[in-house]
């Protein structure tokens, strides 16, 4: 009687194991090849006070649903810079806001970027398939309709935050330092020599080890911006790559230039758009790449040698970094011709998020546009190799 | 033994906060004097006469418990005042100043309080060196025993220790329930009286707002609209003689309308240290206390204990703009004391042998259990410190206090108490993981 007793407890426990208990991986939340969907429950007062003041970072309480996870009590807030806007908002989702340890498959935080500034909607995900298949680490993504109390707000990226948990997948490090680069219009920087640390600071914000001393956050990039500047070039480059993999600089500018991002390290404003990542237990960095809805902009973007940015150009004095930069540009362009790879993924992923696309009632630009930024997407990745390979060529024989 | 009259003086000058109350004791012990006064009557009638005549010659000065004016038969003023010092070792940090409330820690207090033609009682008291500056201010008509009306600004009448005077704690601080449940002070109207041979005392009364209790210095957080308020004890022992005659429960209930917004409610430590982030979490609708209470004071002992429970609706507050189940605070405490130098509880503070006369005062050992308790929900959803969440991340605090009061004489009372906190979930407090804070604590009184 009492082993029939716990079989039955056994049983109508089992059955009563909610559906959000089923695993669902964050390979799935970015898996590409589906139309993700995402909703949101919002109390109606938050929804109208976040919408009202999209220019704060205020968090609100809501409730995601994905597949058959639901997770109560996330904490949403408007986020970006030029892409914020009160129409179709982006927003910053932190699943463990409120709730400690609370995870959306195994995330603490995702993004849900409002893909404002791209009328195509496919650039920045294009974009980081180049650096992935370049060996470069780039977030993770994947498009979903997000809807927002049963109200659909359009398509939207799912992009993987940049923080402790990308740079331990992506270094295999458990301990390195991060810095979210912030862009300021009254501040625009080109690497230059910013002397203190009161300087760097707002620019580079500590995502990790944020308790720690000032001092020991911020003193390898003092040294770093202040060697870059430094007026020997017979001692320039060692001194330098004491504090950054130049290797990895070099790689990502010539990544950037092929896609024709002018948001990035070569920006029309200066820097933007990056992560910088200290290696655990030294005072070295590089780059991780960020919002590259800006790319693919210009089919005849040149490829300069030469920059306002003083680390670019002091780097391509030297023969090897330069080749470096060129053969990124020559591998790019090869592996975009490479079985058409960038023309059929243009076609793949405007194919998976089409409808929703042109269903979207709030995206900036209207489905005109849309379908002529895919159609030049098109053009560029049908045109742009042999262009880059050209142009290389050209810079070579210089 | 002191003369029948200067008893009867002594104990009716006994004060509960927020309003005179005259001890049932006064009336009984003057009876029962009555015959022996009257053989004395012949021989004493001449010095009485004397003083009769005196009697009637006003203004009249007098020191006796208070300074005081007597201006007219029943028509007197008299001048209080309360000064206290307190000595604090705590291995709790300081508390976030940010989030201080009005609470009464009565360390400078001064006052008056009288009465008219013994028809109307008054009472204007002010802490000195405190943002809110004015604590009782109220006219009390009472010339019928069974209704008398009170206006003012005083304590809505609820939790029998929130409504003692801080010159008669037991303990340094009141309990956590009442501090941080209990209404306290507001601008109001009250009807109360005794009935039923005096065995019933109720109290009802209308105020603008639920009290200095629930707020805080943050303008942005929301507390109680317009709040009725009521309490009835109940002495059913009142009429007999034996040690249970001090017997007294009671009960009391505030209801009032809170707007949509950030509740001020706060789950603070003893020491004001946060240990529930009662502020982040958004109220809507009807805030309800209900508290019951009881008191014995047999000799030289002393038990009595609270419960209270407040709850603040949540109406359309979910993030589908349904209702989520009421925000809870929740407190009690039982505490007893007893007067090791042999005085009845009720007049302690007129130790029999005063130091430096013949004594060396009364000396009272208490101890006190307690817990306050915030929580939503019925547990079936993860706990979340998120504002609208059905089952808010709750916490709990649980004090043990013991003490030593020594009344020194009938001005001076220095009490000593070692407190013993313990959180239920020490993330949320001051100093996390820590779960244990002891206090060690000496408070130096001067009234009058």
């Amino acid at each position: 009687m009492r082993r029939r007793t716990i079989a039955l407890t056994v049983l109508a426990a089992a059955l009563a194991v909610p559906r959000a208990a089923v695993a669902q991986s964050a390979s799935d939340l970015f898996d590409v090849s589906t139309l993700q969907e995402i909703r949101l429950s919002v109390n109606t007062r938050d929804l109208a006070t976040l919408r009202a003041h999209t220019d704060l970072n205020t968090y609100y309480v809501a409730d995601l649903s994905w597949r058959n996870v639901k997770v109560r009590n996330v904490g949403i807030r408007s986020r970006g810079q030029g892409s914020r806007n009160p129409i179709k908002p982006g927003y910053k989702v932190e699943i463990d806001h409120y709730t400690t340890g609370q995870t959306l498959a195994g995330l603490s935080t995702i993004i849900l970027d409002n893909i404002w500034q791209d009328d195509s909607l496919i650039r920045e995900k294009l974009a980081f398939e180049m650096f992935e298949r370049m060996g470069q680490p780039a977030p993770r993504e994947s498009f979903c309709r997000l809807f927002i109390n049963n109200e659909y707000q359009g398509v939207y990226n799912i992009t993987e935050e940049i923080d402790a948990d990308f740079a331990r997948r992506v270094t295999g490090e458990t301990d390195g330092t991060l810095f979210e680069y912030h862009w300021s219009a009254d501040g625009i920087w080109r690497a230059e020599d910013l002397g203190s640390i009161a300087a760097y600071k707002p620019k580079l914000e500590a995502r990790t080890h944020v308790l720690d001393a000032d001092s020991t956050l911020y003193d390898p990039i003092v040294n770093l911006f202040h060697e870059v500047n430094g007026p020997d070039d017979a001692v320039w480059r060692s001194r330098v790559e004491q504090y950054i993999d130049l290797t990895q600089f070099m790689t990502q500018v010539g990544i950037e230039q092929y896609v024709a991002e002018n948001d990035g390290i070569l920006g029309y404003a200066g820097m933007n758009n990056f992560y910088l990542y200290r290696f655990q237990g030294t005072t070295r960095h590089r780059l991780f790449v960020w919002d590259k809805d800006n790319a693919f902009l210009f089919l005849d973007s040149p490829l300069p040698t030469t920059d306002g940015n003083v680390l670019f150009r002091r780097a391509m004095a030297y023969p090897d970094l330069r080749e470096v930069y060129f053969s990124t540009l020559e591998q790019c362009a090869r592996l975009a011709a490479a079985d058409d790879f960038l023309l059929l993924e243009i076609d793949r992923l405007t194919g998976i998020i089409y409808d929703a696309a042109r269903n979207d009632p709030k995206k900036q630009f209207g489905n005109d546009q849309y379908d002529a930024a895919v159609q030049f997407l098109r053009d560029f990745a049908s045109r742009r190799p042999a262009q880059v390979l050209a142009n290389v060529a050209g810079l070579r024989g210089q | 033994m002191l003369p029948a009259a200067a008893l009867a003086f002594q104990l009716a000058v006994h004060t509960t906060e927020g309003g005179k109350r005259e001890d049932r004791v006064s009336a009984g012990a003057a009876q029962k004097k009555e015959p022996e006064q009257k053989d004395k009557k012949p021989k004493k009638k001449k010095a009485k006469d004397k003083d009769k005549a005196k009697d009637k010659e006003y203004p009249q000065f007098k020191l006796d418990d208070h300074p005081s004016i007597h201006l007219a038969k029943g028509t007197h003023i008299d001048f209080k005042g309360r000064f206290a010092a307190d000595v604090t070792d705590s291995d709790a940090p300081a508390a976030d100043t940010t989030e201080a409330a009005a609470v009464d820690l009565g360390k400078r207090r001064v006052g008056v309080e009288g009465e008219i033609h013994n028809d109307v009682e008054f009472q204007v008291e002010a802490e000195l060196a405190s943002t809110n500056t004015w604590r009782d201010v109220y006219a009390d008509f009472k010339h019928f025993d069974a209704i008398r009306v009170r206006g003012g600004h005083f304590k809505l009448p609820f939790s029998l220790d929130e409504l003692t005077s801080p010159t008669h704690l037991d303990f340094m601080f009141r309990s956590l329930a009442a501090t941080h449940l209990a209404p306290g002070r507001d601008t109001g109207v009250m009807v109360h009286g005794r009935v039923v041979a005096k065995t019933i005392n109720y109290e009802v009364g209308v105020f603008d707002h639920d009290g200095k209790n629930a707020r805080t210095s943050n303008p942005d957080k929301v507390y109680g609209g317009q709040t009725v308020a009521a309490r009835v004890t109940f002495e059913p022992l009142r009429n007999r003689k034996d040690a249970g005659a001090d017997l007294s429960v009671g009960g009391a209930f505030t209801t009032s309308d809170v707007p949509e917004g950030i509740g001020g409610v706060r789950g603070l430590m003893v020491h004001d240290q946060k240990f529930f982030s009662a502020g982040n979490f958004t109220v809507n609708g009807k805030r309800r206390r209900t508290g019951v209470e009881f008191q014995l004071r047999p000799g030289p002992a002393s038990v009595k204990g609270e419960w209270i429970r407040l709850a603040t609706e949540r109406k359309g507050e979910s993030v589908e703009d349904t209702d989520l189940s009421p925000l809870v605070g929740q407190g009690w405490y039982v505490s007893a004391t007893y007067a090791v130098t042999g005085e009845k509880k009720s007049r302690l503070d007129r130790p029999k042998k005063p130091l430096f006369q013949g004594g060396a005062g009364a000396i009272e050992v208490a101890g006190r259990v307690e817990s306050l308790e915030f929580k939503s929900g019925d547990g079936s959803e993860a706990p979340s410190r998120s504002p609208r969440a059905e089952s808010v991340l709750g916490n709990r605090d649980k004090v043990v206090t013991v003490g030593v009061n020594w009344y020194v004489n009938r001005f001076v009372k220095i009490q000593g108490n070692f407190i013993r906190e313990q959180l239920a979930d020490p993330s949320q407090g001051p100093l996390p993981p820590q779960s244990t804070f002891t206090t060690k604590a000496v408070r130096f009184q001067l009234s009058f």
